[in-house]
């Protein structure tokens, strides 16, 4: 094996048809701070990389019809500045501004993060609570899937080999909404908890919520079940103990160099008090 | 040729990786994956023609180990692999690619054994053996006897006795005895390690980054079995080193391909190989401290394991160091320490910025809050009350000049109002021995065109030498700092010197700049038949001889000559003698709060003093000491290497945490100066009371720890304990 072969595609058709020739032994890459890591250290060694920065139309970033569209190659940092994503509200702003240095997050993009499926990133907490849509094309035409159904386990999508994530849609901005990035160790790393949480209330009492706990398991921990069931019922103080504890005791947490699984399981319990009681005022 | 800070920031520096000569061609080295396991074979035959392969085999006519205090060290692994990340095989191209396309193709076969990674465990009977030989080296690094014991797997064994030793616990009327430890860590510098070597006959250049370009000179003609006169070593700037770059890295592997290549030869390591060249000692810190009801310290023993891994490059040193270290700047009668440098499957460990006094801090300055709580007496009172002042014994049996480790405490105590109320805060003092024995040489040369030409061996690492030694030189000839020139740092060009650590250049070549100052005015008034006395220099010329001023010019080509040695010592078995000529010593206070939940620590405010005698170069000073409390912010809280089964983990920049700018609390320090003293090294001063300081503040809050780096998960679960207490 000689130096790996770089294909700079222009447009999304040519990316599907070099997917299609290539299968998965080519390498997509956006930003580059996911695969150039993996490379580096060894962990990744494709023949082929297939280069997205050159292809138009997954760079727009804007309201439409109430929805916010997100092109894949929008970086961290454009989503951290622009008036467009903090006029729609929510927390993504403020999301994607803790991911690592501006030099990372100049670099890396929504596109990217979606797809590396990586369990310790930030941005996919948040972009499940706000209900996000991963729009995909491939040989087959278009599909939507939601962001919560997109990513299945640790590095992996449900992202079909001749498939390109081209944009992320958001329905609506939550009426309130805060996303709670705990470190243990630099401000530069990656979360050892993230907790997402947006709701909508109606007459004082929950009309909606969604509660989503990152970077403890393999994927984002939405628990539907535990948020359909506050439905109607106000935010107090029982309530947010109830899903905290809830929760708590029915992710399957892990261990790694941020921290044991007993003390993920401490912290995202303390960490959802704080995102619901934040929602009260 | 020299750079300055300008040339720094600017990114005008060329580094080790930048340099180039014509003709080069680039190294790549295979490692092993495991942490201990026979190499059964080495299967070549793949590699494509017009590469160049080293292996063991090549290795012959050299001599068979190396290192610089115990000759324990390979350039290319025998039978045996010691440590993941040991170099097994090298390889060189003439460009990267074609280097790592032939380490691709290269098949070795490892058969496993048991390792172990434990310094404990290490130590026991029927744990594997590191090594079948250990011979103390006699490199003159090595300077006093060694105490190895391969069926022990330990490179050395510091004693101290002072007093009855731990007999004298007899007198003691309370007692407090506790178990730290330290992780191993990373010096992390933003600069790999790169090194060129190319031979002209039988003489061997090595271009690089280095702190110690004499002891590799003598320790690579060694190897190569050439005079001294036949290895050069020219030092680049480094981006960064911290210890990292000490005695022999990347030479001798990158100086035996160049040989076989028959062309010079470059390796740069990837970041991953940096974590498998040196790093810094995980520790494992006994420490029992007796005293009387009223504060007054009796007794202190100290049982210490240093881990350094698979080779003990300075290993022996940090267990020497950090045994007396953590006995701490105290009157104490009775003292025992035991050190031991005890050999693991792990990458070696060396000097690390520090160098083994974080670690003995840690243990030692904890302790002392641990019976202050149980004395009922407030830390600071129980410190000054047995501080170390100037004529009092150290356990060493010398006796203290020039110490103001009292001052310190002082200044730190009120900067952070220790008076006003305690709860969140913590103080913590260091001594810090200076190598010693020493000796370092300089020149200044007189040349054509005026310019004063100062030679010097000290390696720039960022921390200003030619800032601060240019002063230096300038002040002791009466000329402006412009007029002298530092010149490039070349071992056939500069005189001798020990070496750029231990916080000891500007001190040791301060004096001997002064010496060649000195010597350099003695032959002017010679060559203008007068007494130096008679004369006066300026930076336009010299006057007060026979006829009008004599312009610099006119003197091109006279040299004046420094020399500066310090003697001491210590006796292995018993730790007594001279630890240190002149004492590195600080103090640390800080303020700190936990978050209940989660176990955060916040730092409000760190505040360090430290002794600097003589401040010669302000800005330099200043610098030195902000990046001392940065970096004992980070072993603080940050920097571990994640092992498993002798695998690092986390042997890159994303996944090792370091210290950024945003993690950054509100720092302040003292230099306590005095302009009567000569200058003290600042290097280093400022970093090992930092992580003890935090962990007396925990204490302070209930939560006593004894693992470093502190941990959020750890002081959660003492913060329970507490609850359920």
């Amino acid at each position: 094996m000689s130096e790996p072969i770089w294909l700079r595609p222009t447009s999304v058709e040519e990316v599907i048809a070099l997917r299609q020739a290539h299968g998965e032994d080519a390498v997509l890459v956006a930003g580059g701070t996911f695969v150039m890591t993996l490379r580096q250290t060894g962990l990744l060694a494709a023949d082929t990389y297939i280069d997205l920065g050159q292809v138009s139309g997954l760079s727009h970033l804007e309201v439409a019809d109430g929805q916010l569209r997100i092109g894949a190659l929008v970086t961290h940092r454009a989503m951290e500045q622009s008036p467009v994503v903090r006029e729609f509200g929510g927390s993504l702003s403020r999301t994607f501004g803790v991911v690592a240095s501006p030099r990372i997050r100049n670099q890396a993009t929504v596109g990217g993060v979606l797809a590396d499926a990586d369990y310790a990133s930030d941005p996919p907490a948040s972009l499940v609570a706000c209900g996000a849509i991963a729009r995909l094309h491939g040989a087959q035409g278009v599909r939507d899937v939601p962001v919560e159904e997109l990513i299945l386990g640790h590095y992996l999508t449900c992202i079909r080999p001749d498939e390109l994530l081209v944009e992320v849609v958001v329905p609506g901005a939550p009426q309130r909404s805060n996303y709670q990035k705990f470190r243990t160790r630099s401000s530069e790393d990656r979360p050892c908890v993230g907790v997402a949480v947006a709701a909508d209330l109606r007459d004082g009492c929950l009309a909606d919520l969604r509660v989503v706990v990152g970077a403890v398991s393999d994927r984002p921990q939405y628990l539907r079940d535990i948020c359909e069931a506050t439905v109607g019922k106000p935010l107090e103080s029982a309530l947010i103990d109830e899903v905290a504890s809830g929760y708590a005791d029915q992710i399957s947490f892990l261990d790694d160099v941020r921290g044991t699984a007993t003390y993920r399981r401490h912290v995202t319990r303390a960490l959802i008090r704080r995102g619901l009681e934040g929602l009260r005022s | 040729m020299t750079t300055t800070v300008t040339d720094r920031v600017l990114g005008r520096i060329r580094y080790a990786s930048d340099f180039e000569v014509p003709g080069m061609w680039h190294g790549v080295v295979v490692r092993s994956p495991y942490a201990h396991a026979t190499v059964e074979r080495i299967d070549t035959s793949a590699v494509p023609d017009g590469a160049v392969v080293l292996t063991h085999a090549d290795l012959g006519d050299l001599r068979p180990r190396y290192g610089p205090w115990i000759e324990d060290q390979f350039v290319l692994a025998q039978d045996r692999v010691r440590h993941v990340g040991d170099a097994v095989v090298a390889v060189a191209a003439p460009t990267l690619e074609a280097a790592r396309e032939a380490a691709r193709v290269i098949e070795i076969d490892y058969r496993e054994h048991p390792a172990v990674i434990d310094p404990l465990e290490a130590t026991r009977p029927g744990a594997p053996r590191v090594h079948d030989v250990l011979v103390p080296s006699d490199d003159y690094s090595n300077f006093y006897d060694l105490r190895p014991s391969v069926e022990e797997n330990i490179a050395h064994r510091f004693r101290l006795k002072s007093g009855r030793g731990a007999a004298g616990f007899d007198e003691a009327e309370v007692v407090v005895e506790r178990r730290y430890t330290v992780a191993n860590a990373n010096h992390a510098p933003l600069e790999p390690h790169s090194t060129t070597a190319w031979w002209t006959g039988d003489h061997l250049t090595v271009v690089g980054g280095t702190q110690t370009p004499f002891n590799n000179r003598e320790s690579l003609a060694k190897l190569f079995g050439i005079p001294e006169s036949q290895v050069t070593v020219r030092v680049l700037p480094m981006g960064g080193s911290f210890g990292a770059k000490t005695f022999l890295r990347l030479e001798p592997v990158v100086a035996a391909l160049a040989r076989k290549a028959r062309v010079p030869v470059q390796i740069t390591a990837p970041r991953e190989d940096v974590f498998a060249i040196l790093g810094r000692h995980g520790a494992e810190i006994h420490v029992r401290v007796g005293a009387r009801r009223d504060g007054t310290l009796v007794a202190k023993a100290i049982d210490a394991w240093w881990n350094t891994g698979a080779y003990a490059d300075s290993g022996p040193g940090v267990a020497e160091k950090g045994g007396y270290a953590a006995i701490g700047p105290y009157r104490i009668p009775h003292v025992e320490v035991e050190s031991r440098c005890v050999y693991t499957h792990l990458p070696p460990n060396g000097a690390f910025r520090g160098y083994a006094a974080t670690q003995a801090v840690w243990a030692g300055e904890q302790i002392m809050d641990v019976l202050a709580v149980e004395l009922g007496m407030d830390p600071l009172e129980l410190r000054l009350r047995n501080v170390l002042v100037d004529g009092d014994r150290f356990a060493t049996g010398e006796v203290m000049h020039n110490v103001r480790f009292k001052e310190c405490l002082e200044a730190c105590a009120e900067k952070i109002e220790w008076r006003a109320g305690r709860r969140g805060k913590g103080l913590a003092v260091v001594l810090k021995g200076m190598t010693t024995p020493s000796r370092s040489e300089a020149a200044l040369e007189v040349t054509a065109d005026g310019t004063i030409l100062l030679r010097s061996a000290t390696t720039d690492m960022g921390q200003r030498p030619t800032e601060t030694q240019t002063r230096i030189a300038a002040a002791a000839l009466d000329v402006s700092t412009e007029r002298v020139v530092m010149s490039e740092n070349d071992t056939d060009v500069v005189p001798f010197d020990m070496r750029t650590t231990s916080s000891r250049s500007t001190y040791m070549l301060g004096e001997a700049i002064g010496r060649a100052a000195s010597d350099l005015r003695g032959k002017v008034a010679a060559k203008l038949g007068v007494e130096p006395a008679e004369l006066t220099f300026s930076d336009v010329g010299i006057t007060g001889g026979p006829g009008e001023m004599v312009r610099w010019p006119e003197m091109s080509g006279l040299v004046g000559h420094g020399e500066y040695v310090i003697e001491g010592g210590l006796e292995p078995d018993t730790g007594q003698g001279i630890a240190s000529f002149e004492w590195h010593q600080g103090a640390a206070g800080v303020v700190v709060d936990v978050d209940q939940d989660t176990g955060r620590v916040t730092v409000q405010h760190l505040h360090t003093a430290t002794y600097a005698g003589k401040v010669v170069d302000p800005p330099g000073a200043r610098l030195q000491t902000e990046g001392s409390m940065t970096l004992g912010l980070g072993s603080a809280f940050l920097e571990e290497l994640d092992i498993d089964e002798g695998q690092i983990r986390n042997a890159n920049l994303s996944d090792y945490s370091i210290v950024s700018s945003a993690d950054m609390p509100r720092i302040t320090y003292d230099l306590l100066e005095d302009e009567s003293s000569p200058p003290h090294g600042l290097g280093e001063t400022a970093v090992p009371p930092v992580p003890a300081a935090i962990g007396n503040a925990l204490l302070s809050l209930g939560v006593g720890l004894t693992r470093m780096p502190i941990r959020p998960d750890a002081v959660v679960e003492q913060l329970h304990r507490e609850g359920e207490e």
